[in-house]
């Protein structure tokens, strides 16, 4: 199944932002629920292995847009051999884009990889946070594979590629946590910092804040910590 | 293989590697290597991440000054037009987005500059001009492959296997382990080495018409950054990284 989901955000009059394009085909609906929010809508259960997503988000100069998703989405394999579930979010930011997706639970045999590739002008802010969770509880955790690259004015600020579960290199014990999240933010500047099962890396005019655990409540709760000032969303 | 990749990846190659300890010195006061076992593990990991992206970056660079296509001895022509130049300073900033935490930059670019200093004696030639001013390690290396006449899969070979030597012997100093059980660990993942070093050069070849180094294995762990930051933040440590 494809799904193809694409929102452009425009500066309008007085400040406001508009969105010329909100449009989705597939496994996702995409809603206006504020001004400058949308949510995505799952209309079907997964994805399943063998699924594709692609998300394009343009955010215009001037123009502010976060992207929300209503409930989890829980990654399941396909019958047989379960091919990966793709999803890629490709977005070309000059103003402000936040982007927060509810958790992606993928279950026992699943396997998902997130792509995130956002091109930023000089000026534009991002601030993109993903959540993690294997297995659902109780459950074998399933494999996940999550790739990050931000450049900013065409030059690379952060390519980094994480696989987490069962096979996945850098997932052996005693370090292989069941939930991960990370808050990447282009804007403004936060030093390094350090917590338990959790770190804050600088970037130039942003940061990258990662945290892991058992259980994503927790781990949250760490990242959290790390990620300072209070989110973008509450300025929109 | 020539003699040339042996000295390269030699650990008796005075190019300051042995300073660095590749966040074992950190895994230990963490608990995470404390005998052989946990050792493999945490090699294994570093191998299959940080080691994989090196090996990517290297062979690149190995890739970038030497002219395209050409399978003989490097000339000291680089490629023309400022275009190895060009081509290093892309990967370097591709190495820095690769390596978020300060403290693994700043241990990747003095092993770089410690490559450059030795390599510059043993293998001279203009092609070291091209290198941007300290240099990340897997440049570093990309450059000496190519200045020893060696191949990018060599360049990625010697990334991958450096990626492991180095914290190997580490961990045999600070835990004083028995050298025959350290070295039997690192026999024990020369096949790995090998698997990361082809994946990371034919990766770049299948994905890429050309020599965009976008896309180049970026795979890295979480935890490695973790050690290193709270490594760097120590002043009772033996090891600089």
């Amino acid at each position: 199944m494809r799904t193809l989901v694409e929102v452009v955000a425009r500066a309008g009059p007085g400040g406001r932002t508009v969105l010329p394009v909100v449009r989705a085909s597939g496994q996702l609906a995409v809603r206006r629920t504020g001004p400058s929010t949308v949510h995505l809508v799952a209309t079907a259960f997964g994805p399943l292995g063998g699924d594709y997503a692609e998300v394009r988000l343009v955010v215009e100069a001037g123009a502010r847009l976060a992207v929300r998703t209503v409930a989890a989405a829980v990654v399941l394999p396909a019958r047989g051999e379960s091919p990966p579930s793709v999803q890629r979010v490709r977005a070309e930011v000059a103003g402000v884009l936040d982007l927060r997706a509810e958790p992606t639970v993928v279950t026992r045999g699943a396997a998902h990889h997130a792509l995130l590739h956002a091109e930023l002008d000089d000026d534009a802010e991002l601030t993109a946070t993903e959540q993690v969770q294997l297995g659902r509880v109780g459950e074998e955790p399933g494999r996940w594979t999550g790739t990050t690259r931000v450049e900013r004015a065409g030059v690379p600020l952060l390519h980094t590629t994480v696989g987490l579960g069962p096979g996945a290199p850098a997932w052996l014990p005693p370090v292989a946590p069941r939930a991960y999240a990370s808050t990447v933010h282009a804007g403004r500047a936060l030093d390094r910092a350090t917590g338990t099962d959790a770190v804050r890396l600088p970037l130039e005019r942003g940061w990258v804040a990662t945290a892991w655990g058992d259980r994503l409540a927790a781990t949250l709760g760490r990242l959290a910590l790390l990620e300072g000032a209070a989110p973008v969303e509450e300025a929109l | 293989m020539t003699a040339a990749l042996l000295t390269l990846a030699d650990s008796r190659l005075p190019a300051g590697g042995h300073t660095h300890s590749g966040g074992v010195e950190q895994a230990i006061a963490a608990g995470v290597v404390h005998d052989p076992r946990s050792l493999e593990v945490f090699l294994r990991r570093r191998l299959t991440t940080a080691g994989a992206t090196a090996a990517g970056l290297a062979a690149a660079a190995c890739r970038v000054v030497r002219s395209p296509g050409d399978s003989g001895p490097p000339g000291d022509d680089p490629a023309p037009g400022g275009a190895a130049r060009d081509g290093l300073a892309r990967l370097d900033a591709e190495a820095d987005a690769r390596t978020p935490s300060p403290a693994l930059r700043q241990a990747s670019r003095q092993q770089g500059r410690g490559l450059v200093r030795v390599g510059r004696r043993a293998w001279p030639t203009t092609l070291w001009d091209e290198l941007p001013p300290h240099p990340h390690h897997p440049l570093a290396l990309g450059v000496a492959a190519a200045a020893a006449g060696l191949q990018p899969t060599d360049a990625a070979q010697a990334a991958a296997y450096l990626a492991i030597t180095g914290s190997a012997t580490a961990a045999q100093r600070l835990l004083a382990m028995d050298p025959i059980t350290v070295a039997t660990v690192t026999a024990r993942l020369t096949s790995d080495v090998d698997a990361v070093a082809q994946h990371a050069v034919t990766q770049h070849a299948a994905d890429q018409p050309g020599p965009d180094p976008a896309w180049l294995p970026a795979d890295t762990d979480p935890l490695l950054d973790l050690l290193a930051e709270v490594h760097a933040a120590r002043d009772d440590r033996y090891f600089a990284s």
